[in-house]
């Protein structure tokens, strides 16, 4: 149990949450998760920092400034991701028909807690 | 990226590890720092010191590893402030091997991990099972073993010795 873990728990308990995380995004390495049976931690972690420090470059190189909220919709299921208070980004996978506003907003409360 | 290898049943795995976990070097070698493998290298030279040097990290790793844990450790990973390397055993049919793997911003430890199991995976899919007794490398046939290794590698004629 970390500082970090009631956090997660809470948003893996939205409905339609499988799996939440937090990563660091140079590394690619978890730091704490709260995953539902079945999740890989350990790639979603590398792959969804990969993905949201790619998403930050691009948007800087574009000159859009900071990326505040990053999702991913696929075939079977989504992946937000917030950041850019540190080199901690806090991801969730999730089921495609899952309320990704209520997700947002339980994103941006958990960044708000980790700053 | 130029891959060359010893022994053809590696060449695919490894491709496929070098572009997935966007790695800039990768260096399959025997435990005894024998090359089976690059890629990204360009020089023979820096191949024979890579692999010399890799083969007693990996070493000194396994026995710091008893020492302090009663048993080897495995992987080991080294951060400078662009490159990173990640130095790993890889178990196949025909013996262990060691993997090197050098990879800069474009890549994490997290992917390379990741992508780590999966070379493991498929070279041990891929190795053909040894037909005959594994002979123990003597200390009189490393040198030409060796050059012989690097003369594949870097597609010169093999040195006679």
């Amino acid at each position: 149990m970390t500082q970090f873990t009631p956090m997660l728990q809470a948003l893996t308990r939205q409905r339609g949450v499988r799996a939440s995380l937090i990563v660091s995004e140079s590394d690619g390495l978890v730091v704490d998760s709260s995953l539902r049976f079945g999740q890989d931690g350990d790639r979603v972690a590398a792959l969804a920092a990969s993905m949201y420090r790619k998403a930050r470059l691009s948007a800087r190189a574009a000159q859009l400034g900071a990326v505040a909220f990053l999702q991913l919709d696929a075939e079977r299921g989504r992946v937000c991701a917030v950041g850019g208070r540190s080199d901690l980004v806090i991801v969730v996978v999730a089921d495609p028909a899952v309320n990704v506003g209520l997700i947002r907003v339980e994103l941006f409360k958990a960044l708000e807690s980790l700053a | 990226m130029i891959i060359a290898t010893v022994e053809p049943w590696v060449e695919a795995p490894l491709k496929r590890y070098v572009d997935d976990a966007r790695a800039r070097l990768a260096l399959l070698l025997h435990p005894s720092g024998q090359v089976v493998a690059q890629a990204g290298f360009t020089n023979e030279v820096d191949v024979m010191s890579a692999c010399a040097l890799a083969a007693a990290s990996h070493a000194t790793a396994g026995e710091l590893g008893k020492h302090v844990d009663g048993r080897a450790f495995r992987s080991l990973h080294y951060a400078g402030p662009d490159r990173q390397l990640f130095l790993s055993p890889v178990e196949t049919a025909r013996g262990a091997y060691i993997c090197l793997t050098v990879f800069n911003l474009d890549s994490s430890l997290g992917l390379v991990r990741i992508y780590f199991e999966e070379l493991c995976r498929d070279l041990a899919a891929a190795a053909p099972p040894l037909s005959d007794l594994r002979q123990p490398t003597l200390a009189i046939d490393f040198e030409r073993d060796l050059d012989r290794n690097l003369a594949a590698l870097f597609g010169r004629g093999a040195e006679t010795a």
